[in-house]
């Protein structure tokens, strides 16, 4: 274990004083900020216009840009920490000299591994402080104890999520040649799940699933009958909606990204809020417990790919050659 | 019955090569003395690397078994690392770090004391001389000066072997002659060094003994001067004679001599080479003749002879 300490504590300060760790968080934060500013600006906006008073609450406003711009930032980070962790040392060289000391290989990744997680989770709270941070100061709100148990949630479940990322840019990391194959398929994949993928969902509903109701919606229209949808129109038109959310979520689900969101929406209730606080409907919020017993399984499932590429980068590092 | 620090028996290792196999170890049996400067001489891709990453535990053998200073090779060598000094080929460090700094990271993965840690880099680096440069980054050093912290982070352990795989590269003159000399002071120390090398010519003649390996297999070794005798005796002796007088009468009446080959008349003098050392029929002879031997000498096959010779294995 002393070995792991001393890897992890040198591999720790690296990444601390890099430059691209830096300005990674930096970027981040003002993001952070800005989006923290558009959304009061819009709110403000909407309660002109509406001739309300501006509503009250912290994570109904904060909660989603908070989200979006975290399901961004944390595979990002990821991927910088991970993408370069063996095959960057190969490539200098230094693997071998650490390897030439008393150093098994498998202290040398858990100290690596051991790094990364504390890097990132300084990175992810720096972030969520800037962002808590920026909230009180720009919406003039203040966090209740739900609001900040809900904020430490999501900084949980940030860091799980980035760490899963990172697994998958270690594991590629350890099994290329070199550092920019390996930064080229993770930014590849990363660029897919978030991408592509959501992309690719909807066609695939769009081509198995076609809604027949979009006739029935076009008969409201301006020259199309004015008859109303009878309620078995209405009942078959939900069937096609859920169905065609079905294949969607199925497809979406084989991404880290698509788990992630999921998670964040239970916990932080980002699918209730703004709207219907500006509506002046009641927040049919879940309760902490209750978001968590409704986002186990995907937790489990960004649980597992963190596991499942950091122990894989872990038994193939453990058994190759330093050839 | 000498000591040996390393014993090897049978080693082989063999890398998959997409679909061959490359037999890089071939069966190995060697062993170097205690307290000895070795040198593993051999051409590039010859398997000397591949045999100190085996010695050193940083890759498995295929086959056959090997000790470093009495402990197994694949079952303690984290034990084999603690106590030797290696400079692989192709190391690095981390260059955004300070020389000092990364010691302090080698010294840290040793289990070095904190409180011996500070003094020892210190004396390290004063001894290779990067003490004046030790918090300046690695990145702002010259090839020479990295191998040279490369030597210090091998030593830092205060090992009682030191591997050292082509150490000289990028070693400028002054910096090789530095090396040479740290080389003997350490061996006097009583270390035992191994400098594995395809630069004959820069530790050869550092070394007590060397074997040259081709082809993953040891085509001689031994002690050099054993060596040289050895490859005399095979060849032939070159004897080179200078006289006051008429060279030509001596020339001729060499040329009558059993064991001569051959005698040839230069502008130096007289070239014999010979089966047998026939220095005391030449004295005679030129005393016969009214001659005075003014130099006198047999030509020792040099290093280069040596290598030459055994990786063309004209002699095994």
């Amino acid at each position: 274990m002393p070995g792991v300490f001393t890897v992890a504590s040198r591999e720790f300060s690296d990444i601390l004083r890099s430059k691209r760790f830096i300005i990674l968080v930096a970027v981040f934060s003002v993001v952070f900020m800005v989006g923290i500013a558009s959304i009061y600006l819009t709110v403000l906006s909407m309660a002109q216009g509406l001739g309300i008073a501006m509503p009250t609450g912290f994570l109904g406003r904060a909660a989603s840009v908070v989200a979006s711009s975290m399901s961004y930032f944390a595979p990002i980070i990821g991927i910088a920490l991970g993408c370069d962790a063996i095959s960057g040392e190969r490539e200098k060289g230094t693997l071998r000299t650490v390897l030439a000391q008393p150093v098994y290989r498998d202290t040398f990744i858990s100290g690596k591994f051991l790094a990364a997680f504390l890097a990132v989770s300084i990175a992810i709270s720096i972030a969520s402080i800037v962002d808590v941070g920026g909230s009180i100061a720009i919406l003039g709100v203040t966090p209740t104890s739900d609001d900040i148990a809900r904020l430490a949630l999501f900084v949980v479940f940030s860091i799980l999520y980035a760490m899963s990322y990172y697994g998958i840019a270690i594991l590629l990391s350890t099994i290329s040649k070199r550092t920019t194959q390996s930064v080229i398929v993770s930014v590849t994949l990363w660029a897919i799940f978030t991408f592509a993928i959501p992309i690719i969902a909807s066609l695939v509903a769009y081509l198995y699933r076609p809604i027949s109701g979009i006739e029935i919606i076009q008969r409201q229209r301006p020259g199309g009958n004015a008859t109303r949808p009878s309620p078995e129109e209405m009942r078959r038109i939900m069937e096609e909606m859920r169905s065609r959310a079905a294949i969607t979520q199925a497809i979406n689900s084989i991404t880290p990204n698509y788990h992630f969101t999921s998670i964040i929406q239970y916990i932080l209730n980002t699918s209730v809020g703004l709207m219907q606080g500006m509506q002046g409907r009641p927040n049919v919020s879940l309760s902490i417990y209750q978001g968590l017993a409704s986002a186990w399984p995907h937790i489990l499932v960004l649980a597992l790919v963190a596991c499942v590429t950091l122990i894989a980068s872990y038994i193939i590092f453990v058994r190759q050659e330093a050839r | 019955m000498p000591e040996y620090v390393i014993e090897t028996y049978g080693l082989t290792k063999v890398y998959k090569s997409g679909g061959s196999m490359v037999v890089a170890v071939d069966k190995l049996d060697f062993t170097v003395e205690k307290s000895s400067i070795f040198g593993l001489l051999g051409p590039n891709g010859a398997g000397k690397t591949t045999l100190l990453m085996m010695l050193t535990g940083l890759i498995l053998p295929t086959s056959g078994s090997g000790r470093v200073l009495g402990y197994d090779i694949v079952r303690e060598s984290r034990e084999i690392r603690r106590r030797v000094g290696f400079l692989p080929e192709g190391f690095g460090f981390y260059e955004h770090l300070t020389a000092e700094q990364n010691l302090e990271y080698i010294a840290a993965l040793n289990d070095i004391p904190k409180l011996e840690r500070r003094k020892r880099i210190e004396d390290i680096l004063a001894l290779v001389g990067l003490y004046e440069v030790k918090d300046r980054k690695v990145s702002g050093f010259s090839r020479g000066m990295k191998q040279r912290l490369g030597i210090a982070q091998a030593l830092l352990k205060d090992p009682e072997l030191l591997m050292l795989d082509e150490p000289t590269a990028g070693l400028d003159p002054e910096g090789s002659k530095a090396f040479k000399d740290l080389v003997s002071k350490l061996s006097k120390e009583g270390k035992t060094v191994i400098l594995s090398t395809h630069l004959l010519f820069e530790v050869g003649p550092l070394c007590d003994s060397i074997a040259i390996i081709n082809r993953g297999r040891i085509v001689v070794q031994g002690r050099v001067k054993d060596l040289v005798s050895r490859l005399m005796e095979e060849e032939g002796y070159k004897i080179h004679v200078e006289v006051r007088g008429d060279a030509g009468k001596l020339a001729t009446a060499l040329s009558g001599l059993d064991y001569v080959k051959s005698v040839r008349m230069e502008v130096d003098g007289i070239h014999i080479d010979s089966t047998k050392d026939i220095r005391v029929d030449v004295v005679k002879l030129a005393s016969e003749l009214g001659l005075e031997i003014s130099s006198l000498r047999v030509e020792e096959p040099s290093l280069e002879d040596l290598f030459i010779r055994y990786y063309k294995g004209e002699v095994v």
